[in-house]
């Protein structure tokens, strides 16, 4: 077995008393060279290490990435050594190449700062070929080991609502984000399109002016995409933007038309119409709708929703679930908010159209 | 005697990969699942059960999301559940209210007109009165009077025969495809039997007795000899929730029509010992222990130890696929028993490290752990099954890992459950 193991480095100049280094290896290799320390604590309750835990999905998620043949994986694995590593000069004085050595004598000696759910992926998958970046550096002790850990591990997410935006220009994403991404298309057509009701009115990173949240629409279309009338449409991006699209305008031009008072120039905080439990739960209503009585047009729409005028509690007055009574203002955007709300709505208007049908 | 599966959204991912140990491409939960009657080749039940606390609504979350519990209450169950009468002709579509989620609540959520709402919603056949459990049982000699319980056990009594007459005359809004049930609770043989002689008054022909589960099987029989008393001999009498599946022969003694039960499938995985059932020479239910072979980075115990620094992912990840490698090369032939054992049980000791026992207590629970798994290895009971669970996934039916595996063992002893009752049906027809 080899004690030792050798790259050629890139070493950029940075800063002299911590050397830094990249190359390219095998996962193969870089688990020869490289181990994961998890934090914990010995009997004594002193800490060692300071990895987490694998996570079991993202490390799926990774690898079923990783197993297409056009994969990159652009951002490198950083690895740190205390020890048993040295770099010295190969060609030119300031050429920038060095020589890494790294002794394996007694095992691995580096530890990996940043990209373990990516390294054990990488390990899982059967082409072992696929080279990752390595980026290194040599420290003096474990302290500054740990600084970089927590500085590299310390950024921010991205915010959700502009990842959701993001994810419709994007194609071959993890199957858990497709619903997720027609929801985003679909809120970005009806926020944009000329022909749309919503046309505007929808709050995203990108237009700050909307008055209805996008992650709301967005739970709408997603709850019809598995259980409602998107169903149809959920992975065909095209039916979606063509009929999808124009079903919800339908039915939010006839919400508009009916609930004009409750709708027109308010906001969420005076209208719970424009709020998340009141645009979710009208979502309930259009599934209803359109279930019930075929309506797909904004004029069949509106002829069911008459059957909830003076029957709600939008902007004033307070609603009735059972034997509990609600403010207006008191539904606040919480699930069981949301059921009691749309199960009222729905037999409000179930009721509404029994009625109506017996008067016939 | 009718058996009606308790449903809380048991479905298995038909394409799922036992290998990589994950679901099957472009797979779309629930849609793309298959549900026990859809998985296996012949219909495991005679009737599917729903209870409203599984499904969920307003006040009470369920196992539902929102889309589904809305979707559900459009459709209808048997829509939902893809359990259409033309494709399972004379079944059984019962609700109920799932008394077990709301036990703690002083009254229950639920009235007469918005549980006759609900079970309208979702087209059932059959559907139980709002009832509310009583815990306590007497034993004859020392059965109170209703002066003499508790006021709590009293509220609940009451109120469980209040719901049911607002129930009765509710329900007469659905039409005449619905059979409205009454539900008998009380706190002994007796009192149940006074509720039920109640709930014919009321007009109900066909009663539900609840609350069940606690009771030893002498004390069911007990209940059902004082209620089949007090009732009209063409009273229809359902047991809700029967968990003492051996003692098929008492319900049959008392004139039982139907009663529910999930033990089939929830031993599976809920059981210590009892996982994977067979029914042997003599007729009898019979018993496997599954063998444990938890997914090393996302069982629950294993990742508190990680977290904790005990163990070492990289390390249980190599024992766990050791194990499974081991069993599997037994099941084709192509390793040793002893082999997959010493593989299974070294897997084991990590899972099953406990700093407080004493070596020696913990060789000894390694040796019997050892000698279950033999059994259930050497028997080879997979290969004498046909079901579809056995016959696509061999020994896989055997591991216990992960709910496409747990459920689908579950499925092949619903399997095994229906045949042994049809068995059973014509012994004592």
């Amino acid at each position: 077995m080899t004690e030792k193991l050798e790259f050629d480095v890139i070493v950029p100049r940075q800063n002299a008393a911590v050397p830094v280094f990249t190359f390219a290896a095998k996962a193969s290799d870089v688990r020869r060279i490289a181990r994961i320390e998890r934090a914990g604590r010995d009997a004594g309750g002193v800490l060692s290490g300071f990895q987490r835990p694998q996570i079991a999905a993202h490390i799926r998620e990774i690898r079923d990435y990783l197993e297409k043949p056009t994969a990159i994986l652009p951002n490198p694995i950083v690895v740190a050594f205390t020890g048993r590593a040295s770099l010295r000069p190969v060609g030119g004085a300031g050429s920038g190449i060095q020589r890494l050595t790294i002794d394996l004598s007694d095992g691995a000696p580096g530890l990996i700062v940043d990209g373990q759910q990516r390294f054990t992926a990488l390990n899982e998958i059967a082409d072992r070929d696929f080279e990752l970046l390595v980026s290194g550096f040599i420290c003096d002790g474990a302290e500054e080991l740990q600084r970089q850990f927590i500085l590299i591990n310390n950024t921010r997410p991205l915010p959700k609502a502009l990842v959701y935006e993001l994810l419709p220009q994007v194609s071959d994403l993890p199957l858990r984000m497709s619903n997720r991404s027609q929801a985003a298309l679909l809120t970005e057509a009806l926020n944009y399109r000329a022909d749309s009701s919503l046309r505007g009115l929808i709050r995203q990173q990108t237009n700050p002016k909307g008055i209805i949240r996008d992650t709301v629409l967005q739970r709408l279309i997603m709850a019809s995409l598995t259980d409602g009338a998107l169903r149809l449409h959920a992975g065909d991006d095209r039916t979606l933007m063509e009929n999808g699209s124009r079903l919800i305008s339908e039915y939010f031009h006839a919400v508009q038309t009916v609930f004009e008072k409750e709708w027109k120039g308010r906001t969420p905080k005076d209208s719970r119409l424009l709020h998340g439990a009141g645009i979710i739960a009208m979502g309930y209503v259009m599934e209803a709708l359109h279930v019930m009585t075929g309506a797909t047009e904004r004029e069949e729409f509106a002829d069911g929703l008459r059957l909830l005028r003076g029957k709600t509690a939008w902007t004033e007055g307070e609603w009735t679930f059972g034997g509990e009574r609600r403010r207006w203002n008191g539904l606040q955007n919480v699930p069981s908010d949301i059921r009691q709300l749309s199960l009222h709505l729905v037999q409000v208007l179930k009721r509404g159209l029994a009625e109506r049908e017996q008067a016939a | 005697m009718k058996f009606l599966f308790a449903d809380s959204l048991d479905f298995v991912d038909p394409n799922y990969d036992f290998l990589a140990d994950r679901h099957g491409a472009k797979r779309v939960a629930l849609h793309g699942d298959e549900f026990p009657h859809e998985f296996l080749d012949e219909v495991p039940y005679d009737g599917m059960l729903v209870s409203r606390g599984i499904v969920g609504d307003g006040p009470v979350a369920g196992k539902y999301t929102d889309a589904q519990i809305m979707r559900f209450r459009r459709e209808g169950a048997r829509s939902f559940l893809r359990f259409e009468e033309a494709r399972f002709p004379d079944t059984m579509m019962m609700g109920d209210c799932g008394a077990f989620t709301y036990r703690a609540m002083a009254v229950p959520p639920y009235g007469g007109e918005d549980t006759a709402e609900f079970y309208a919603d979702g087209r059932f056949t059959h559907g139980c009165s709002p009832d509310h459990i009583i815990f306590d049982f007497d034993a004859p000699i020392s059965a109170r009077t209703i002066e003499e319980v508790p006021e709590d056990v009293r509220d609940r009594y009451e109120v469980t025969l209040q719901n049911a007459a607002e129930f009765k005359a509710a329900a007469k809004a659905i039409g005449p495809g619905f059979t409205p049930m009454g539900v008998i609770q009380g706190w002994s043989a007796a009192s149940m039997a006074d509720a039920a002689a109640d709930l014919v008054k009321m007009g109900y022909d066909y009663l539900a007795l609840g609350g069940t589960v606690p009771l030893k099987i002498h004390q069911l029989r007990q209940a059902l000899a004082a209620i089949r008393s007090s009732i009209p001999s063409d009273t229809r009498l359902h047991v809700l929730g029967f968990g003492k599946i051996e003692c098929l022969a008492d319900l049959e003694h008392f004139g039982v029509t139907s009663f529910d039960t999930t033990s089939p499938l929830v031993r599976a995985f809920k059981d210590a010992k009892k996982n994977y059932w067979m029914r042997d020479a003599a007729g009898d239910l019979s018993y496997y222990t599954a063998i444990r072979i938890p997914q090393a980075t996302e069982n629950n115990k294993l990742k508190a130890k990680a977290r904790e620094g005990s163990v070492n992912q990289e390390e249980i990840r190599v024992l766990e696929s050791a194990a499974l490698v081991a069993v599997r090369e037994m099941a084709g032939r192509t390793g040793g028993i002893d082999d997959a054992l010493d593989a299974v049980m070294e897997y084991w000791a990590i899972l099953n490290w406990d700093e407080e026992a004493s070596p020696s207590r913990r060789a000894a629970a390694a040796t019997r752990q050892r000698a279950v798994y033999a059994r259930t290895l050497g028997e080879r009971p997979w290969e004498d099954c046909t079901c579809r669970v056995c016959r696509e996934g061999g020994v896989e039916a055997l591991i216990f890992r992960n709910s496409n595996r747990n459920k689908r063992r579950g499925m092949h002893n619903l399997h095994v459950f229906h045949r042994h009752l049809q068995k059973f049906r014509t012994t004592e027809a």
